[in-house]
């Protein structure tokens, strides 16, 4: 025996819940004269149950922090706060609040030699921008993260005697991040972000610390005047709890 | 589906509200993200197309017409991405070949992980077409009308595209001592 086709259509749509009250009683009377119809009927159903139970997959833990990071949108410009306000409204414990100076920062700045040599206790030298994101300075090592509260990577680079720490971070929420190098003769040497305002860092001797929040791309300084071997190890803290901790090495210099 | 938020969150994300996006992100990455999964069996593609999801949404903010739900047109942007990722990268017999071998003997208990891998191998045997109901129906759970709305193709047409779908599910799952 053939099955009409109305009936195919009839024994999808009450699988599917979307038969109405006149189809659904012609299929019932149907179902109720065809053995071979409750057969078809079964057989569908079962397929639609394993199809409905295949089950949903969670999508990698970084992909939310890439496609944030990915996004283009930009944010309507905010009123420019006056100078003074600028130089005091630093947060406290030493924190120095980084804003975009102008102080072009780039790469091309480094390239040309044009770092103080000072040393800094206190990070009152290079603070600045980022103009361009693509270092051309070796790479040296790269580790990436990828907790709930921060993802991304921290790469060390280094030109000539400058060490970089490159950070290309999203943080769910505030985090902070101990940078140590255990070497005395090795001192922070300045700072640089892409143009934002929400990171902060404070450098004590053989340590600097940043905080911030969203979405980041920023660089650490440091001078290693005599380009020995040199180890940075990071610490990732939120909510006061260490979430990860990682280290990045330079080899000594030929 | 509340629409009228996403229509809000979209408004908020085309004048540079990041907020609303990562709202929008927490609300559909996940059903994007398995929607491409079970069309390209890969989850490393399946991020790819992820990626140049919400990469066009944000490029065509402007485009988006508000007199269409936002979930259709997310959810074809994520099927045409997908079936454009199987295309350019001239994988599709590749995956059909690679899947081939899966086929699990008739001996084999067909347990829930089983059926599930074994429904998900069938599933890449099927043409990308038929592939996009079957997902759009049982992974994104649309109706017809939804379904419609999604491939901008008839109601009838969706019924007898996921008709079909199912009967060469059905036919390869047989084959397979799965069903």
């Amino acid at each position: 025996m053939t099955i009409d086709p109305k009936y195919f259509e009839l024994i999808q749509a009450d699988i599917d819940s979307e038969i109405d009250d006149v189809g659904k009683t012609e299929l019932e009377n149907f179902l109720a004269e065809s053995e071979e119809g409750r057969a078809v009927y079964e057989e569908l159903e079962t397929l639609c149950r394993s199809l409905d139970s295949m089950p949903s997959v969670d999508p990698p833990q970084h992909l939310r922090h890439v496609l944030l990071n990915q996004a283009p949108i930009k944010a309507p410009p905010q009123p420019e706060p006056g100078f003074l306000e600028r130089i005091f409204s630093g947060p406290a414990l030493g924190y120095v609040g980084v804003f975009a100076a102008g102080v072009a920062l780039t790469l091309a700045l480094v390239d040309s030699g044009q770092i103080s040599q000072g040393a800094f206790d206190e990070v009152t030298g290079l603070v600045g921008t980022i103009a361009d994101t693509k270092f051309s300075a070796p790479e040296h090592g790269s580790i990436s993260i990828d907790e709930s509260e921060v993802a991304g990577t921290v790469t060390l680079r280094s030109q000539g005697p400058l060490l970089i720490v490159d950070f290309d971070l999203s943080a769910r929420q505030p985090v902070e991040i101990v940078a140590g190098y255990s070497d005395k003769s090795i001192w922070f040497n300045g700072f640089a972000q892409l143009e934002s305002s929400g990171t902060s860092i404070a450098s004590e001797t053989g340590a600097v610390t940043l905080k911030m929040d969203g979405k980041r791309r920023y660089a650490v300084y440091l001078n290693n005047p005599r380009m020995r071997s040199a180890t940075v190890d990071l610490q990732f803290m939120a909510d006061n709890q260490v979430i990860h901790e990682a280290q990045l090495s330079f080899p000594e210099a030929d | 589906m509340s629409e009228p938020d996403d229509i809000k969150l979209m408004e908020r994300c085309s004048k540079g509200d990041r907020h609303a996006f990562e709202l929008l992100l927490a609300r559909y990455e996940k059903p994007v993200f398995n929607a491409a999964y079970r069309m390209l069996n890969s989850p490393d593609d399946a991020r790819d197309v992820t990626q140049t999801v919400f990469l066009k949404v944000y490029e065509h903010l402007d485009q988006y017409d508000p007199k269409y739900r936002f979930f259709s047109w997310i959810y074809r942007i994520t099927l045409n991405e997908s079936i454009n990722w199987l295309k350019k990268a001239n994988r599709l017999d590749a995956l059909e070949g690679d899947t081939a071998d899966t086929a699990s003997g008739p001996e084999q208990e067909a347990s829930n992980e089983q059926l599930s891998e074994g429904m998900q191998a069938a599933l890449m045997t099927i043409s990308p077409d038929y592939r996009a109901v079957i997902v759009l129906k049982h992974l994104l759970g649309c109706s017809y009308q939804e379904i419609s709305e999604v491939l901008e193709i008839p109601e009838n047409k969706v019924k007898s595209r996921l008709y079909t779908a199912r009967q060469l599910l059905q036919e390869t799952l047989i084959a397979r001592g799965l069903h």
